[in-house]
């Protein structure tokens, strides 16, 4: 099924940010050493969806194309996992958030294309959050500790650009 | 897909607001069914003329004190109004896709249009600022004062149970004036939970009133010697009746009536955005706006534009998803009334017998989920529809677009100007001089440029032309105020 309103893609959008808030809790509680860092990614996550949320209802009008603005997105296609898999390394942990950060900001890169003409606030929202999730995989990468200088610009040249 | 919570969950019996309470009425209970699950969610009072009266009585009496407490003091009950609506946002919006079938984008976004007109109004005590003039002649001054006027009543359309009161309510109030609203007894309970917050947002009992009932209530009100002033929006024969009838009564009026709304398309239009941007114009609110668009007419003699036009139109409009507003999927809800089908039907049938070409028969109903298709239509969509014909003049308040054709921009502007209608019309062009000359010659209150809903912000007037409205001054913004007081002028000298 295709996400075509305005609703729908708010709403998956916060369900995306409240699945990686409790992946980041989930780890929390169990790597103790980086327990505020991983928080830290899960206050983001929750003040995201509270963005999300707010930049929709503030402009959302009932002029607005919000039944047509989007040519249709499939969830199946930012879908991320939830829980951490047992016995998985600490390694392979980093991995799968890091993957889930970058499928979320699939999702929102699609959204705010897809949403530029008719609704351009939550079109830029969504590039904003898009734009954040560089941020993040930069900080995940240092928590994995795995993070090369090449890796680094790289994600760097991503971001400003 | 889920469908949200509906957050009335049993048959509620609704009361009038007066004077602060709630007070039920003794008259006659009508059944409020929801249009997309036909299931009563409510009976509403259809209120006697005592019961009217005593509002205007209760208001009348606390115009007084309410005049006096000061513009600020007036605004921050309008501030806590608009909190107390944020804090209900959602549950507000969901009661408008029950009791009126609309979508919950569609609900949303007339939750947030009201809240708007409360932020607007709580301005007022810059709004309401007069002006003057030292030394209009030597040693005299003169200046104006803006002064409420007592006791106004909003009599509203059923198409925006939340947002139309909302468009003179808070002005009315917000200049120290008292209100008596009487919502549309097909949906009314939006405006009794509004009335709810406003109980909560501490305005002094007998300032907003509510009173429900058809159209014996809106009789009362509207020759009530105590009432100043009327708004009203509905049909234009029911418009041109309460200005008449406020002419002989003395008293200001705002009637906003029927529309029947053009979309010209260009040539050089951008086609994917031009027809994206009308299906919300023609199926939002599922066609019934006075702001919709009705007739859409492609200009210009490039055939293979025309077709292209109408190819996509069909097209993006065959795969809308009709069903229950509170599925979250769905892009056009059901009428609001079984009675609101068979009237689009009966256009339809009038389409057919008068020879425009159908291209897509809403009557093959097809919805998503299990649901009583009584008040349900799919959107429909006529081509080679003539001027004359009565689908092209008449209002039809559905889901019905009419695609027309025009040699030039010229035959376009004329057809727009045969419509006893001034409500909206739009143009769709990537030419800033075809935009422009269109602005200046058509003659509808709300011009559209590339935008299908031409609908004004709470701090615009929502304008109206030709049989579209009847009165002088608009609702919202300046000219709200303008019409809920009277300039008192001041000519001063001191010896």
């Amino acid at each position: 099924m295709q996400l075509t309103t305005a609703s729908q893609v708010v709403n998956f959008a916060r369900e995306l940010e409240g699945k990686s808030a409790k992946l980041y809790e989930d780890l929390a509680q169990v790597y103790e050493e980086n327990r505020e860092a991983f928080l830290s990614l899960a206050r983001e996550n929750k003040k995201n969806k509270l963005r999300v949320q707010r930049v929709y209802t503030e402009v959302i009008s009932d002029a607005l194309e919000t039944g047509f603005s989007f040519e249709g997105l499939n969830p199946e296609d930012y879908s991320i996992r939830t829980e951490l898999i047992e016995n998985n390394s600490y390694f392979d942990r980093i991995e799968i958030v890091t993957d889930a950060e970058e499928k979320i900001q699939e999702f929102y890169l699609e959204a705010a294309k897809q949403s530029k003409s008719f609704l351009t606030d939550i079109s830029r929202a969504f590039e904003m959050m898009a734009k954040k999730r560089v941020e993040r995989r930069l900080k995940l990468r240092s928590l994995q500790g795995t993070i090369s200088c090449q890796e680094e610009d790289d994600l760097l040249r991503e971001e400003s650009g | 897909m889920p469908v949200l919570e509906e957050p009335i969950r049993e048959k509620l019996v609704l009361k009038n607001y007066v004077g602060g309470e709630w007070v039920e009425s003794e008259g006659e209970l009508q059944d409020i069914i929801n249009p997309g699950t036909c299931k009563v969610i409510a009976k509403v009072p259809f209120s006697t003329e005592a019961e009217v009266n005593e509002a205007v009585k209760v208001a009348k009496k606390a115009y007084p004190e309410w005049r006096k407490t000061t513009p600020l003091a007036r605004a921050r009950c309008l501030f806590r109004l608009k909190e107390a609506l944020e804090e209900n946002f959602e549950e507000l919006s969901r009661i408008q896709t029950m009791e009126h079938g609309k979508t919950i984008d569609e609900s949303r976004g007339e939750t947030r249009r009201g809240i708007e007109s409360v932020e607007v109004a709580a301005g007022i005590p810059s709004l309401m600022m007069g002006y003057n003039l030292e030394d209009i002649a030597s040693g005299i001054d003169e200046y104006v004062i803006p002064q409420p006027l007592g006791v106004f009543c909003c009599i509203p359309a059923f198409n925006f149970p939340f947002m139309v009161p909302l468009w003179f309510a808070p002005y009315a109030v917000a200049t120290g004036n008292c209100i008596v609203i009487k919502p549309s007894p097909r949906d009314p309970i939006s405006q009794v939970r509004i009335a709810e917050l406003v109980d909560e947002a501490g305005f002094p009992p007998g300032v907003w009133n509510v009173v429900h009932g058809g159209a014996e209530v809106a009789s009362v009100l509207l020759e009530h010697p105590d009432m100043e002033g009327v708004t009203f929006v509905g049909s234009t024969k029911v418009a041109k009746e309460v200005y008449k009838k406020c002419g002989q009564t003395g008293k200001r009026v705002i009637a906003q009536g029927g529309a029947k709304n053009f979309m010209l398309v260009m040539p050089d239009a951008d086609l994917e955005k031009t027809v994206s941007a009308l299906m919300t114009s023609f199926f939002g609110n599922t066609g019934q706006r006075c702001l919709s668009g009705a007739n859409a007419i492609v200009a210009g003699g490039d055939d293979r534009f025309y077709r292209r036009f109408v190819d996509t139109f069909v097209n993006t409009t065959s795969r809308i998803k009709v069903g229950y507003g509170l599925d979250e999927s769905i892009q056009m809800g059901p009428l609001q009334s079984e009675q609101a089908k068979e009237r689009v039907l009966g256009f339809i049938e009038k389409g057919i017998k008068e020879g425009a070409k159908l291209l897509l028969d809403g009557r093959r109903i097809s919805i998503s989920g299990n649901y009583p298709l009584t008040s349900f239509l799919n959107p429909t969509v006529f081509e080679d529809v003539s001027a004359g014909m009565t689908i092209a003049k008449e209002e039809i308040f559905g889901p019905v677009a009419n695609i027309m054709r025009t040699e030039d921009f010229d035959e376009a502007i004329e057809i727009i100007h045969s419509s006893c209608y001034g409500n909206a019309a739009s143009i769709f062009t990537s030419s800033g001089k075809s935009a422009r000359e269109f602005q200046y010659r058509v003659r509808c209150g709300n011009i559209g440029v590339n935008v299908g809903i031409a609908a004004p912000m709470a701090f615009f007037p929502f304008s109206g032309m030709k049989d579209s409205f009847f009165g002088v001054l608009h609702g919202q913004g300046r000219e709200a105020i303008r019409f809920f007081t009277e300039s008192k002028v001041v000519i001063q000298r001191w010896w």
